[in-house]
This record gives structure tokens, C-alpha cells and sequence, in this order.
């Protein structure tokens, strides 16, 4: 068998980039590992313009949905911080408990909206190459430094001073109130091996809030991985229990993919989704590399900090989401256990009832993010006895936050090294390279390489590659903008 | 004097250098100092009788060697003692040590780990191409990026060309170096807990960040600045303490025909048709002059001396949110004996350099989650230096002074600092460097306790943060202090800046001094 151009992966970022290479005409073909199957969990992000603009997908599969109040926060003495999407509304709601921080909410979002969408604009598009020497390239650079200077002097200096800041630092400078400064915290460090108080956590807030309306500090859920494989039929196929092994050289150049059952592929261009590492060291192996890109392979942070549970309850519970965290010296002490590899004694939480679940039996699907959970802790690996005791912390924090916390009729517990292996996250970070600015735009995955690797014909498309995780489909859509451009 | 042209506020090392320069130049140049000696921070001092202490800062590393030749510091008395070597005791007994001599070191790495010797001179190749391709950075007045003043513009491109011309290797290192921890970084370099721990701490001082705080690995690069320059190795003490080395540029100044003025404490800046018009003393006294250059850090230098009246709202915004956060003390010891390491008995030439108390990286983190929460660190980091092993004038014959670094005590801890709070601070250091040097409780004749407090009030250092503000990415270059006025001027028409709180900061360097003067003079003020 043979196709034009193979995919490893059908994750949002492999569909997404099968589709766009297929509408320029390529014959594409995804393999996938694990079976057709739904995952559990709505994808969480904004998607990337271009792919919603693009690809024709259909709305009902998509289901964008988009929480209203998008979180709701108990206050330390008693009542509840709910805030909207309405920056008005929210305001009110921030009125009640500070006044003063109520006051600057407006300029707050407005200001972070437009830091996001400097990065969205840069997130959009193959990185800037600092480095080059080709006229075209030093155009677009020139052009990104003109772009952003255009939106005003305010918004680049902005940028430049609050890229390398905490979370903290940032919040500081705005708020006085603990509860909503958490709240925008937990957003500067979600999926992220840090605390509040390290540097570059402002970036990471940024980058999640990348296409999200403003003064909404969680991004949207959607089927978006159902919806872009739904489209599949009729532009590419995706192969499913289709495990690749190892990626076929010819010449030094990659030249197709080579099955778990010893089935050849061959294609002129194989674009890989999954981990740098898995791609680069397994796949195609380190005899065919030189040191210096197996160095810069092994050197990429990817460390996970996350369990999801989910939970089904006996009835709904009166959130949509619901976030639990006092303040970000709780997030701080939370990340302190995680930075000597233990779980946290008191996780921040967020609550989110599946929308997406139509509740038949009267039951309520609830999914909760618990950090930080390392992916190995120092004592112990993991073992169920542990997941039930952070699973029995995170059902007792919910109970103290919420009053009439319905029955938890069954839960699921999945740490890092189970999200690893269930969604190919490197020790179990859904980002694959953590969000920093050692591992951002020109340096992600690999210094210098964009999409490239040091294999000809062979890419990344993962969201290991520039922009990161969001917005969704992305790194995606970059990665077939690279190939298609230099194969035409 | 006739009337003066010039008049700097503070007589630091960087006011008396910016003076010097100034005065070189053919300027009047009156320098006031609010303490009854020059040297702000880089102070020596008798603080009990016979023993001399670098009261505050206590090693000279990278000042820069332009201004050693320039203004001939070494005909003015200054003289610097190389300090080789860095001793890392450690808690089972054992310990690390780097010293001064290639193969030696090599040895002592190699029993710690054979992976971490050969690696160890390929780090420090990469290291001195890079501190090689920064250093031009540091003597130079910040571009404005957002400027489209042709000039600047012309500016901005040579700095682009300078880094394009690296290549894509060096600068992808540069890259990383600049905003990564540094204890992600040496991960990707070393094993051993403790070299990484000892390299890592250089990378925390003076901030309130911890090692794995993204940021804090470019300090790493100052160690190899030192090394470039040959002037003498990474770091060094000054004969007499790192007063003698404000002395040797104060010398200089008069030598050009400067003005140094001791206990004349200013109290403002005359401002006159939004124009600096000299300053008033706190006795009453007016001085007039064209031109005030203020040494002090921007917190004191613009909303006390100058005014928030006087300013525009956004730059008061700007210099109230640059940060301080003074983390860290420093506790002088007088002894009547040598301390006596376990992991290495008696005399021997680890107590001539560094002996540094950083086991691994958690003991750093741990000492920053203390400080995190309002904490002074129960088992701080600290860098020590027996300056009288070197310089025997320091301590009587027989006698010793000690200098420890301690980090972390932050400015801001809970229920304030008090006497009380301030000896507890102590003893915590005293108990902790005795689980190394166990005699050291009964050596010690005299103690001083310096707390970022103290620091604040004596040096009239903001929150005692020993760089004018911190260091931290978004504090540097054309940011610091503030964006636009990171080119030595201010809002105010012929008040400028010169202290730490400018590009570059940090250190005994002399660097914005120096160039705060240069560009006053291309100026033509």
C-alpha cells in the first residue's frame, strides 16, 4: 500500500493536519494505534480559527460549548464568587467582595485580550525564524515586529515585560482579592511543573487564554477530535489498531512507516504527531541522528502534574464549574509537595460537569483536574491504593466546598503515567513540551528545526511543535502550511 | 567650589564612577554622600576593634576592567586578590570542591562523577562563547525597541546583527541560557547534586526566585565574564575590603578635580519649570546645578528625591511596580580562631576562597519556601569568604574576620523585622554553618547581623535588594528601571540616573556609572 503522505497519530493535530494536506490533493493516510473509539473526556481549548474557517466541519459534532458562569469559586467566609462572561456582570459579581479590583476587571481583560491575541497571531502561523538568511523569511520577520508594534506601544510593552513574569507578580500588580487571584492563577499554571510564583507562569495564562472571549479565563469545550474525524470520510482514510513501529529511511530520508504486524507504507512525506522523543528516538532511532539532535531531544521538559477523575454523581450539582483553591499561596504549597515529588496534600481542583453528557438516568458526569499529581513520585510509584486516596481527598474537597454535594456513585482516578498511555502524553504532559519560553516559538520542539527534523520528507505535528497545545489544531495546521509550502 | 555643573546624589561606586568620568571630561562634579564615608554598599568598615569588614557587599567580580584602565585604579590603591577556589561541604561529611587549578578540579570532579568531568570543560568552552557574545551588550545604552527614531532603529538593527552573526548554535544556547532555571539547565549538564546546587546559587542572589524558577539561569555567565576580561580570575577580594574599591574611584574623581562631599544627606531635587535645578540638603542647604545624576536605586531616586508630583502617572506606575523584594543578609563574624570544616580539618587553602553552604538544589528550594511564605530560611543558602586569609590587615594577628552571604530573609517578613527577630536570624545561621565547622560557636568574639532592613536603613538600599532591584528578566536591558528611561535620563529635564537600578546593575561592575556618563556627555549636559 501506498499514500502521499502518511500521519502518525489521529489526534486533533494529526487529523487537522491529514485534512489540510489532503485538500491540496494529497493522498493521506492516518494511522492510529488504539481503536475507533470516543474519548471520555470533551477536548478543552479554543480552536484555531483557520480550522473552524477551513476544514467544513459540522457545528452539531463540534458542539462548542462554552460555560455560563465559566467558573464558580466558594469564598473563604461562606457564599460564592461566580464569574461571567459578561466582563459587566462579572465586575458586579467581583464588587461584592473587592470593589477596588472590581474597578480595574474591565482593563484587566481587555489587556490580557490583547496579549493573546498578539500571541494568537503568532500562534497562527510558523515560527519567526530569528536565524535566517532567505529574503522571504526575513520579511515575515520583520512583518511579526511590525505587527505587533502596530497594535500600539502599550500592548509591546506589555508583552515584553510580562512574558518572563509569574503569574503572581502579574496578579499583584492588578488585585488585591485572593480568591480571584487564584482563580486566574490556577489558568498560569494548569498542566505546568511550576508554582504561581515562577517565572514565565504569566506566558502560560496567556496561551491557554489564546482565542477565548475576553475576560474568560478558561477555555471552551468541544468534540472537536470527533468532528474532525467525522469529516475524514471521503478526504483520507484513518486506520485504526494500526500501531507504527518504526519509520522506514531511504537514503537517509523518510519514505514510509513500518507497522506492529510488519505491514510497509511507504509515502514520499510521513508527518508524526506523537511526542518528540517517541518520533525521533523510537521511531526513527538514534543511529540515524546525530548527537546534537538527540541531545536537544532528551533535553525537552515534558513533565506531567495532572490527574483527571471522573465522577458520576446521583444527581447534578448546582456548578457548571467549579474551582477550588484559596489562594495562590494554597496553589504555591500545593506545587511544593510536586517539586519534591510528592502528591499534594491539598490540590487546587476544577470541577467541570460534562455538558456534553445528556444526563438520562439523572445522573451527572463530572470531570475534575487535580494537580499536582507527578508523574513519579519520589516515594512510591504509582498503585491504586494511592489513586483512591487522591481520588477520597479530591471527593472531600468537593464535599467541603459544596454544600449539597450529591452522592459519588463511581469515580475514575487517571494519573500521568495512565494519561501517558491512554493519549500518548509524555509523562502524561497533554502539552508534550511544557509551555516556557525555553521551549516557545523558534525553540519548540527542536531548536530551529520548525517542523522539521533532522530526517528529510519527516515532521512534527504534534502540539510539541510550535504553538504548543492551544489553540487547538494549530501546530496542526502550521505543520501542513511547512510541508505543503516546501513540497510545492 | 565655584558653583558645580553636575551634582550626584549618593557617593556609591557607581555615583563616584559616573563622577569620575564626568569630572574627566572637564565638568564640575560635586558628589554628596548622606554617610559620613564613600562606598554606599561597597563599604569597608571597623566594626569592632581591629576587625575590618566589607560590611555589605564582600567580593569584586565584575567590575569592569574599562574602568580599572580608564581611570587607573590601581595607581589609586586598588588591589585585587584573586579568590580561586569554592569549597561545598557537604551533610554526610564528604564535599566538593572547585578549585583554581585545571587538573586538580578535574581530579575532585571525577571522584564525584566521571560523566560530570568530562563534561565540566565542554560546559565552560560554551559558557565563555557565550558570556563572550553578551558582553558587548553590557556596555552599551539600552536601544528602545519601540522607538522609530531612525537612530534607535539603526541601534536595534546592529543588536540583531550582533546576534544573527552567532549563529543558529550559540544563540539557541543563548536563548535557553536566558530564560531557563538554572537548575533545569545544569540538569542538562551535570549530575552531581552539589555543583549544581553551588553553580544554581549564583543564580538566586539578590532575586526571590528559587533555582527551578524560570530566569535564573543567565546569572551563571557572570562567573565567566571575569575569566574573558584577564584582568583577574571570576572573582576576587579588594586589599582592605570592597570600601578601598569605592576609595580608589573616589581618588580618582578628586584626582580629575571632583568634589566629594561626606555627610551632606539630600533631601530633594530642585525642580524648576519641570527641570532639575540642583538639590536641597536635609539641613536646609540649596546647592545649585545644570545637572543632578542620582546614584540611589529608582524607588529613592523618583518618589522621594524627585517627587511623584513631579513625574507622569504611567512612570510613577512603572517605578512603583519595579520590583525590589530584598531577599537577602549578611552576618560578619569576628573569630579568634580558624573555623574547622569537617569534611576537610585545619588549615589549608579552602578557607583562602569560597566555601559555600548549597548541598544540592532541594536544600535551596526548601531555603526559598520559607522565605515564600514570610519566613527568613531556617537552613539558608550561604556564601562565606575569610577575607583576613588573603589580606591579613583585615583581622589582628591571630584573629580572623568572616563574611557570610546569607540568602533567603526577605525584606517583607511576617510581623516585621525586630532585634529580636534579627538574632534569631543569626542564630540560625551560626547553627547551621556549625553542623559543618563545629567549632565555630566557640571562635567567634563578635558578631554583626545585617538584615535587608538594615540594609535599607544604613545604605539606603530599597528593601534592602542589593541590586537597586532585582534582576529578573523583565527588569533588564531597556526595561530597567523603565521602559524609555532605561537610557540613564528621566522624565525630568537634566535629572539623570547612574545607580544599579540601570542597565546593566548589579554588583560591584562600575558599568552604569560609566556609561550614565557617556552618555551625559554625548548628550552635552
Amino acid at each position: 500500500m501506498s499514500a502521499t503522505a502518511i500521519v502518525i497519530g489521529a489526534g486533533i493535530n494529526g487529523l487537522v493536519t491529514a485534512h489540510y494536506l489532503a485538500r491540496a490533493g494529497r493522498s493521506v493516510c492516518v494511522l492510529e494505534a488504539n481503536p475507533e473509539r470516543d474519548a471520555a473526556w470533551p477536548d478543552a481549548g479554543a480552536i484555531d480559527p483557520r480550522v473552524l474557517r477551513d476544514l467544513g466541519l459540522d457545528t452539531r459534532v463540534l458542539s462548542v460549548a462554552a460555560m455560563e458562569p465559566w467558573i464558580t469559586v466558594p469564598l473563604p467566609d461562606g457564599g460564592r464568587l461566580q464569574l461571567h462572561h459578561d466582563i459587566a456582570q462579572t465586575a458586579a459579581a467581583i464588587r461584592h467582595i473587592a470593589p477596588r479590583d472590581a474597578e480595574r476587571w474591565p482593563a484587566f481583560c481587555q489587556r490580557m485580550h490583547d496579549l493573546a491575541d498578539v500571541l494568537l497571531g503568532l500562534a497562527t502561523a510558523p515560527p519567526p525564524d530569528f536565524m535566517t538568511r532567505q529574503p522571504r523569511a526575513l520579511m515575515r520577520l520583520a512583518r511579526v515586529a511590525w505587527d505587533t508594534r502596530r497594535r500600539g506601544r502599550q500592548t509591546t510593552l506589555d508583552l515584553l515585560r510580562i512574558l518572563p513574569m509569574s503569574i503572581a507578580e502579574l496578579l499583584d500588580d492588578w488585585f488585591e482579592n485572593d480568591t480571584l487571584k487564584a482563580v486566574i492563577g490556577a489558568a498560569g499554571v494548569t498542566h505546568l511543573h511550576q508554582g504561581p510564583r515562577a517565572g514565565g507562569t504569566a506566558l502560560v495564562m496567556l496561551h491557554q487564554h489564546m482565542g477565548c472571549p475576553a475576560g474568560v479565563f478558561r477555555p471552551p469545550v468541544s468534540r472537536l477530535r470527533r468532528a474532525l474525524a467525522g469529516a475524514a470520510p471521503g478526504r483520507f482514510d484513518i486506520r485504526y489498531d494500526a500501531t507504527a513501529v518504526r519509520i522506514l529511511l531511504r537514503d537517509g530520508r523518510a519514505a514510509g512507516v513500518v507497522l506492529e504486524d510488519g505491514e510497509e507504507i511507504e509515502a514520499p512525506i510521513v508527518a508524526c504527531s506523537l511526542d518528540t522523543r517517541t518520533t525521533l528516538l523510537r521511531l526513527v532511532g538514534p543511529d540515524a541522528l546525530g548527537p546534537d539532535a538527540i541531545q536537544a531531544a532528551l533535553a525537552i521538559r515534558s513533565r506531567g502534574v495532572t490527574a483527571l477523575l471522573s465522577l458520576r454523581l446521583a444527581d447534578t450539582p448546582d456548578f457548571h464549574t467549579l474551582f477550588v483553591g484559596r489562594d495562590l499561596d494554597y496553589l504555591e504549597r500545593a506545587y511544593d509537595d510536586a517539586k519534591y515529588g510528592r502528591v499534594s496534600q491539598q490540590p487546587w481542583i476544577e470541577a467541570r460537569v460534562d455538558p456534553m453528557v445528556d444526563p438520562m438516568d439523572g445522573h451527572a458526569h463530572v470531570h475534575v483536574h487535580a494537580q499536582y499529581a507527578p508523574h513519579t513520585p519520589a516515594a512510591a510509584a504509582w498503585s491504586d491504593s494511592m489513586r483512591e486516596a487522591l481520588g477520597r481527598r479530591v471527593v472531600e474537597l468537593l464535599q467541603d466546598s459544596v454544600p449539597d454535594m450529591p452522592a459519588v456513585l463511581d469515580m475514575s482516578v487517571r494519573v500521568p503515567p495512565d494519561l501517558g498511555r491512554a493519549f500518548g502524553w509524555p509523562r502524561g504532559q497533554p502539552h508534550h513540551a511544557e509551555p516556557a519560553l525555553d521551549q516557545w516559538l523558534f525553540m519548540r520542539p527542536l531548536p530551529g528545526y520548525g517542523y522539521g527534523t533532522p530526517v528529510p520528507n519527516l515532521y512534527l505535528c504534534g502540539p510539541a511543535s510550535h504553538p504548543g497545545l492551544y489553540p487547538l489544531g494549530a501546530a496542526g495546521a502550521n505543520a501542513a502550511a511547512t510541508i505543503l509550502g516546501r513540497a510545492d | 567650589m565655584t558653583a558645580p555643573d553636575v551634582i550626584v546624589i549618593g557617593g556609591g561606586h557607581n555615583g563616584l564612577t559616573c563622577a569620575a568620568y564626568l569630572a574627566r571630561a572637564g565638568r564640575r562634579v560635586l558628589v554628596l554622600e548622606k554617610r559620613e564615608r564613600v562606598g554606599g554598599a561597597a563599604v569597608s568598615e571597623q566594626v569592632f576593634p581591629g576587625f575590618t569588614f566589607s560590611v555589605f557587599s564582600y567580593v569584586v567580580s565584575l567590575l569592569r576592567p574599562e574602568i580599572i584602565r580608564e581611570l587607573d585604579l590601581p595607581g589609586h590603591g586598588l588591589h585585587i586578590l584573586p579568590l580561586e577556589s569554592t569549597l561545598t561541604p557537604l551533610p554526610d561529611g564528604d564535599f566538593l570542591a572547585q578549585w583554581g587549578d585545571h587538573d586538580q578540579n578535574r581530579r575532585e570532579l571525577a571522584r564525584h562523577s566521571l560523566r560530570d568531568a568530562e563534561a565540566y570543560d565542554e560546559f565552560g568552552r560554551l559558557m565563555y562563547h557565550m558570556a563572550k557574545a553578551v558582553r558587548p551588550v553590557l556596555s552599551m545604552v539600552p536601544p528602545d525597541p519601540l522607538s522609530l527614531d531612525p537612530r534607535e532603529l539603526r541601534r536595534l538593527l546592529r543588536l540583531g546583527t550582533h546576534f544573527r552573526s552567532l549563529g543558529s548554535d550559540t544563540f539557541h544556547a543563548l536563548f535557553k541560557l536566558m530564560t531557563m532555571s538554572a537548575a533545569d539547565y545544569l540538569d542538562e549538564w551535570f549530575e552531581t547534586e552539589a555543583l549544581k546546587a553551588t553553580k544554581s546559587a549564583s543564580g538566586i542572589i539578590g532575586t526571590f526566585l528559587g533555582p527551578r524558577s524560570p530566569g535564573t539561569a543567565y546569572v551563571l555567565l557572570h562567573h565567566y565574564m571575569g575569566e574573558i576580561d584577564g584582568v583577574f580570575r571570576a572573582w576576587g577580594f579588594a586589599r582592605g575590603g570592597t570600601g578601598s574599591v569605592s576609595e580608589a574611584i573616589a581618588s580618582a574623581a578628586r584626582r580629575f578635580g571632583a568634589v566629594v562631599r561626606v555627610n551632606a544627606p539630600v533631601e530633594r531635587v530642585l525642580i524648576r519649570d519641570n527641570r532639575a535645578a540642583g538639590v536641597v540638603l536635609e539641613n536646609g542647604d540649596e546647592i545649585s546645578a545644570h545637572v543632578v545624576v542620582s546614584g540611589a536605586d529608582p524607588h529613592r531616586t523618583f518618589l522621594h528625591f524627585a517627587g511623584e508630583k513631579n513625574l507622569p502617572d504611567d512612570f510613577v506606575a512603572d517605578i512603583r511596580r519595579y520590583r525590589f523584594r530584598g531577599s537577602s543578609g549578611k552576618v560578619n563574624l569576628a573569630l579568634d580562631a580558624l573555623p574547622d570544616f569537617t569534611c576537610m580539618p585545619g588549615n589549608g587553602p579552602h578557607l583562602r576562597g569560597a566555601v559555600s553552604i548549597s548541598p544540592s538544589i532541594d536544600y535551596l528550594e526548601r531555603a526559598y519556601d520559607d522565605a515564600k511564605y514570610g519566613e527568613f530560611s531556617r537552613r539558608p543558602y550561604m556564601d562565606i569568604v575569610i577575607p583576613s586569609m588573603i589580606d591579613p590587615g583585615m583581622a589582628p594577628p591571630g584573629n580572623h574576620v568572616m563574611s557570610i552571604f546569607v540568602q533567603y530573609a526577605p525584606y517583607a517578613l511576617n510581623g516585621g523585622w525586630t532585634d529580636a527577630k534579627r538574632e534569631a536570624f543569626g542564630d540560625a545561621v551560626i547553627d547551621t554553618l556549625s553542623e559543618y565547622a563545629p567549632n565555630l560557636k566557640n571562635i567567634i568574639l563578635h558578631r554583626q547581623v545585617i538584615t535587608p532592613a538594615d540594609i535599607e536603613r544604613i545604605a539606603g538600599l530599597t528593601e534592602g535588594n542589593i541590586f537597586h532591584g532585582e534582576l529578573s528578566l523583565q527588569q533588564l536591558f531597556f526595561l530597567r528601571p523603565s521602559h524609555a528611561w532605561s537610557n540613564y535620563r528621566s522624565p525630568i529635564r537634566g535629572l539623570w540616573q547612574c545607580g544599579s537600578g540601570t542597565h546593566p546593575g548589579g554588583g560591584i561592575m562600575g558599568a552604569s556609572g560609566r556609561l550614565a556618563a557617556m552618555e551625559l556627555l554625548r548628550a552635552g549636559e
